[in-house]
C-alpha cells in the first residue's frame, strides 16, 4: 500500500501511517468528535502502545478532550484490554486506546470504547464519524474545560479481574516462553511474574517506540520463524507470541512447532464450552470450520458474521450475554465469556495454561487430538467495479455448494468451503480455502483462475 | 457602527484568542505546528501562566510541536520572562509561553520566541504567518517523533541569577525590608515569593499567590487594579509592594503609603538604577514619559524613541546595544544583560537595590523624579477615518517637532500629544503628557475638539 493512501476513519477508527496519512490534525479532530459525542457524565480513560508517534497522539487526544470540558485519566503505556477494564472501574464515560495492534511501527490508530470499556456499536460509531466530518464540536467554556492525571495502578486492576478467574498459584510450576514483540505485553507478564510467582520467560521484551523485532502479526509463520525453535531451548511447556497491544495471541508448543492461528479459537472453544451457560460462539466467515465441529462436539451452535471486528460486536449486542460462549476471529483475537467486551492475548494465554492442567496433557497432545482441517489463502489485485460480476460469476460456478453472501461470498460443502472478500483497506480481494484433512488445492486453484482471468 | 467581536486574532502576532468557541485546541496545535516547521525539528520550551486553559492548550501546542518534529522541553508554570531567559540559554530552536498576559481570564494566547528567546521580529512573523495559512506543515513520521523532556528547576535558578548579580544582594537582605506582594495568582507566584523572601531575605507579606487559583483582580496591574495590594501596604506598614500581571513580565509598585505610582515613573527609576551601573543608552517608545529623558541626561545617557510594541523596542535596544529600555506606559522594563525581554523581577531587584543604597522612604526617593502631568485615554474610531484624522490634528495644533512613526506624535517644549491605532484593537489610543497642571489641561482640551466633546 502506498504511503499518501495510508489514512483509513472509520467505523473502528483512526488509522494511518503517521506523517503521510495521519496527522495531528485528524487526531484533535476525532478526539473532539469523541468529547462531543459522549453523552454521560464521567472521564474518558486512555492509554497508549510504546510506539513514538503516541506520545503526539496522546497530546492531541487530550488537549480535544479536555476542551469538551472531559476530565482525562492516562493509564500511559498500557495494553487495550487494561484500558478496557478500567472504564468500568472508574465509571467512566468512555475511552480511547492509542496504538496500532498488529501494524508495522510506523502506523498509529485510535479506537473508542464506550461505557464499561465495550466498542462501539454501528451506530454508534455511525454518530461519531457524522460529527467528526461535520467538524461541529462542543467546547466547554474556558472556565469548565477538563484536567488530566496519570493513574498507577491500571495494571494490577487488571490483574486482578483476571485472578478472579484463573488460578494463578496452580500454573506456578508451568515455564511458559511469550515474545512480547516489543509491545505491552511484556509489562503485564513481568508484573505477573512478580505478583503470582509465575515462570514466565521473556524475549523482544524492550518496549520499543521505533522498530520491532520482526512485523507485529499474530501468525503461525512469524511464531515458526521467532519463537517457535527457542521454546524446547528454553524448556517452556507452552510458547505464546503477543501482538504490540497484547489483544491478540499465537501459540508454539512445548515441541517448538507452530500451531496455526486458527487453532487458538477452536482450542479455547473446546476449553470453555463445557463449562459456560451460553452456548453460542461467534466468529466471521474466514475462519476455520474446526470451530463447528469442536462446537457441535460441545452442543453448541457458531454464528458466522462479516469479517471485521464491528460485524462481531454487533451480532455480540444483539444476544444476551449469558446466551454467548466467546467470540473471535482467525487471527488470535479471542472474547472470553468472563470478559466479554475484550479481546485478549494475556487472558487467552492463562486460558490455554488452564486447559493444560486440568487435562494434564501436554500443548502438543491437546493440539494434536483434533482433526486436520488445511487452509489456502491468496490476495489478488482487483479493481473494485469488477467484483459484482466476480461473485456472480463464482456463485453461478459453484452452484451445487452453500452459497452466504453477507461478506462477498462464500460456498459451503460438506468438509470443503472457500470464502472470497474485498479487503477493507487496499484494493484486493483474498481467497481462503478449507478442507477437513489435505489441502484444497485443486478447488483454490480453480478458484483463483475464476479471479485472474477477471483482473 | 457595527460592532464586531474580535474574540479570536491570529497575525503577525501571533494567536489569541477567547478559548471555547474561538481558540480551538486544533488551532493551538495547527499554530504549533507552523512553529516547529518553521524552527525547525529541534528543542523547543513550552511553558504556561496558571490560566484554566493553560493545560489544554499545552497539550495542544506539544501535540503540533511534536508532529513537527521537534523535542518538547516542558517547563511547566513559570513568568514569561523566565522562560525566555531558559531559552536564550539552553541551546534551543525556540520556545513558546502558553499566556494571554494582562488580557482577561476568558483568554489565552501564544507568545513565540526564536532561539535566542526573542519574539520574533517583524519579518519573521510575517514568514510564520505565512506557513501557517498555507498549511505547508513538516509532519514528522513515527522515526522522527521525538520526546517530552522536563525541566522545571533550570529556568528559575537561572533567571534568580541573571538578575541578581547585578545588585547589590547583600545589602538588600541586610535591610530585610517589608515588602507587600500580590502575585495575582499568576505563573510568578512561586517564583516571586522564593526571589523576594529567600533570596533577597525580604519581609514578605504576599497575597494572590495561589497558582491553582483564578485571578482575583483584573489581570492588569493598575492604581485602579492595585487596591487590594495599597491595602496591604498599610495594613503591613510595609516599605514597598509590587503587582504583577498573570505571566510577570510586568510590574507595578505602591510606595510605603500604599500610593500605586505611575508605571513611568516606575522605569524612570530602574532606569536610573541601571545607568548608575552600567554604561549604554536608553531605548523607550513614543508613549513613555519624558521623565526617562531627564534621568538619561542626568547620566549623560541618550534616549532613542520607537512605536509602541515590546519587539521594536527591543529591535532598537539591540541596534543601539542598551543599557535599559521599556514601555512606561504599561510597567515593561526590559533589561538585555538578563534578557530582551519584559521582566517584573528585573524591576523589583533595582528598586529594592536602589531603596537600600539610599536609606530613604520609596516614597521620597519617587518623589524626587521631575513631575510630569499625564493623561492616557482610548477612543472607538470608524476605520477609514484614521488618517484624515491625524492629518487635520497635526494641521490644527502646529506644534514644533512631530515624529509620524506610530500614528502621530506632537512635541511641544513643555508638552507632547500621542495619538496612535491600537494594534490589537478598534481603538485610538491618546496620551497627553506636559510640564504643569494647566499646559494638561491645555492640551487636552485642544485635542478633545476633534472628537466633539
Amino acid at each position: 500500500m502506498s504511503a499518501p493512501n495510508s489514512l483509513r476513519i472509520s467505523h473502528v477508527g483512526l488509522r494511518g501511517i503517521v506523517g503521510s496519512g495521519l496527522h495531528a490534525a485528524h487526531v484533535l479532530d476525532f478526539a473532539a468528535a469523541f468529547g462531543t459525542f459522549l453523552e454521560t457524565a464521567g472521564a474518558v480513560v486512555i492509554g497508549r502502545d510504546p510506539r513514538a508517534s503516541g506520545v503526539m497522539i496522546r497530546e492531541g487526544v487530550v488537549a480535544a478532550l479536555l476542551a469538551c470540558g472531559r476530565d482525562v485519566v492516562d493509564l500511559g503505556v498500557v495494553s487495550t484490554p487494561v484500558i478496557q477494564h478500567n472504564i468500568g472501574r472508574l465509571e467512566a464515560a468512555g475511552g480511547i486506546s492509542i496504538g496500532a495492534s498488529h501494524n508495522a511501527a510506523e502506523w498509529n490508530a485510535l479506537k473508542f470504547f464506550g461505557r464499561d470499556g465495550t466498542y462501539l456499536s454501528t451506530a454508534e460509531a455511525g454518530e461519531l464519524l457524522d460529527i467528526y466530518h461535520l467538524r461541529k464540536f462542543q467546547f466547554a467554556p474556558y472556565d469548565r474545560l477538563g484536567s488530566s492525571r496519570l493513574l498507577e495502578d491500571a495494571v494490577d486492576w487488571y490483574l486482578d479481574r483476571l485472578a478472579e478467574v484463573y488460578d494463578f498459584a496452580a500454573l506456578r510450576g508451568v515455564r511458559v516462553l511469550a515474545d512480547c514483540t516489543n509491545g505491552t505485553s511484556s509489562l503485564l507478564l513481568r508484573r505477573i511474574s512478580e505478583r503470582f510467582g509465575m515462570d514466565i520467560h521473556l524475549i523482544n521484551a524492550a518496549m520499543e517506540g521505533v522498530e520491532f523485532a520482526h512485523p507485529p502479526s499474530t501468525t503461525a509463520k512469524m511464531v515458526a520463524l521467532q519463537l517457535a525453535p527457542l521454546v524446547t531451548l528454553v524448556g517452556a511447556a507452552a510458547g505464546f507470541l503477543f501482538d504490540v497491544d497484547s489483544d491478540r495471541v499465537a501459540i508454539a508448543t512445548e515441541q517448538g512447532e507452530a500451531v496455526s492461528e486458527e487453532m487458538v479459537l477452536p482450542l479455547l472453544a473446546d476449553h470453555v464450552l463445557p463449562r459456560s451457560e451460553g452456548k453460542l460462539v461467534i466468529t466471521n466467515l474466514s475462519s476455520t470450520a474446526l470451530l463447528e465441529e469442536v462446537a457441535s462436539g460441545h452442543g453448541a451452535r457458531v454464528l458466522r458474521v462479516p469479517v471485521g471486528r464491528q460485524a462481531a460486536m454487533d451480532a455480540l449486542a444483539s444476544y444476551r450475554p449469558e446466551q454467548i460462549a466467546l467470540a473471535g476471529e482467525g487471527t488470535g483475537a479471542v472474547m472470553l465469556p468472563q470478559f466479554r467486551f475484550v479481546y485478549d492475548g494475556i487472558a487467552s494465554m492463562l486460558e490455554v495454561l488452564t486447559m493444560m492442567r486440568e487435562r494434564g496433557q501436554r500443548l502438543s497432545e491437546i493440539v494434536r487430538s483434533y482433526p486436520r482441517y488445511s487452509m489456502l489463502k491468496a490476495e489478488v489485485p482487483l479493481e473494485s467495479t469488477l467484483v459484482p460480476d466476480l461473485l456472480m460469476e463464482l456463485r453461478q460456478a459453484y452452484s451445487d455448494g452453500t452459497a452466504n453472501i453477507a461478506d462477498g461470498l462464500r460456498i459451503d460443502w460438506p468438509g470443503r468451503w472457500f470464502h472470497i472478500r474485498v479487503s477493507q483497506t487496499e484494493p484486493i480481494v483474498r481467497v481462503i480455502c478449507e478442507q477437513k484433512g489435505e489441502p484444497p488445492q485443486k478447488l483454490f486453484d480453480d478458484v483463483l483462475d475464476h479471479v485472474r482471468r477477471m483482473a | 457602527m457595527i460592532p464586531r467581536e474580535h474574540k479570536l486574532k491570529i497575525g503577525v502576532s501571533g494567536i489569541r484568542g477567547e478559548v471555547g468557541e474561538f481558540l480551538t485546541p486544533s488551532l493551538a496545535c495547527g499554530f504549533a505546528q507552523a512553529f516547529g516547521t518553521y524552527v525547525g525539528a529541534g528543542r523547543v520550551v513550552v511553558g504556561r501562566d496558571t490560566r484554566a486553559s493553560g493545560e489544554m492548550i499545552q497539550h495542544a501546542v506539544c501535540c503540533g510541536l511534536l508532529a513537527a518534529g521537534c523535542e518538547v522541553i516542558d517547563v511547566g508554570i513559570l513568568p514569561t520572562p523566565t522562560i525566555q531567559v531558559y531559552v536564550g540559554s539552553a541551546g534551543c530552536r525556540g520556545g513558546i509561553a502558553i499566556t494571554a498576559s494582562h488580557n482577561p481570564p476568558e483568554y489565552n494566547a501564544l507568545k513565540l520566541f526564536n532561539r535566542h528567546g526573542l519574539f520574533f521580529n517583524h519579518y519573521e512573523r510575517g514568514e510564520l504567518l505565512d506557513l501557517y495559512h498555507q498549511s505547508d506543515f513538516q509532519h514528522a513520521t513515527n522515526a522522527q517523533i521525538r520526546r517530552i523532556a522536563s525541566d522545571m528547576e533550570t529556568p528559575r535558578r537561572l533567571h534568580c541569577e541573571r538578575v541578581l548579580q547585578f545588585v547589590d544582594v547583600e545589602r538588600i537582605r541586610n535591610k530585610r525590608f517589608r515588602v507587600a506582594l500580590d502575585g495575582v495568582n499568576g505563573a510568578g507566584s512561586l517564583l516571586s515569593v522564593e526571589f523576594l523572601r529567600d533570596r533577597l531575605g525580604c519581609d514578605l507579606r504576599a497575597m494572590s499567590v495561589d497558582p491553582s487559583r483564578p485571578f482575583p483582580r483584573e489581570a492588569e496591574p493598575r492604581p485602579d487594579t492595585l487596591g487590594d495590594l495599597s491595602e496591604l501596604v498599610r495594613r503591613e506598614g510595609c516599605d514597598v509592594g509590587f503587582g504583577q500581571d498573570p505571566d510577570g513580565d510586568r510590574l507595578a509598585i505602591a510606595d510605603e503609603t500604599g500610593r500605586v505610582i505611575d508605571n513611568d515613573d516606575v522605569l524612570a527609576l530602574v532606569v536610573d538604577g541601571v545607568l548608575r551601573r552600567l554604561p549604554g543608552d536608553v531605548v523607550v517608545n513614543l508613549t513613555t514619559s519624558s521623565v526617562i529623558d531627564d534621568v538619561a541626561s542626568a547620566h549623560g545617557r541618550r534616549v532613542y524613541r520607537t512605536p509602541v510594541g515590546e519587539a521594536n523596542v527591543v529591535e532598537s535596544m539591540r541596534a543601539v546595544k542598551a543599557a535599559i529600555g521599556g514601555e512606561g506606559s504599561n510597567g515593561g522594563i526590559i533589561f538585555p544583560a538578563v534578557q530582551y525581554c519584559r521582566d517584573s523581577y528585573t524591576g523589583m531587584a533595582f528598586i529594592l537595590d536602589r531603596m537600600a543604597a539610599a536609606g530613604e522612604p520609596f516614597s521620597v526617593i519617587a518623589g524626587r523624579l521631575p513631575r510630569y502631568w499625564r493623561i492616557a485615554g482610548r477612543m472607538d474610531f470608524e476605520h477609514g477615518r484614521l488618517g484624515m484624522l491625524m492629518q487635520s490634528i497635526e494641521e490644527a495644533l502646529q506644534a514644533p517637532a512631530v515624529d509620524r512613526s506610530d500614528g502621530l506624535k506632537l512635541i511641544w517644549p513643555d508638552g507632547w500629544i500621542h495619538v496612535r491605532a491600537s494594534n490589537t484593537e478598534p481603538l485610538l489610543r491618546m496620551a497627553v503628557e506636559a510640564a504643569s497642571e494647566a499646559r494638561l489641561r491645555q492640551l487636552q482640551d485642544r485635542l478633545r475638539q476633534f472628537w466633539g466633546q
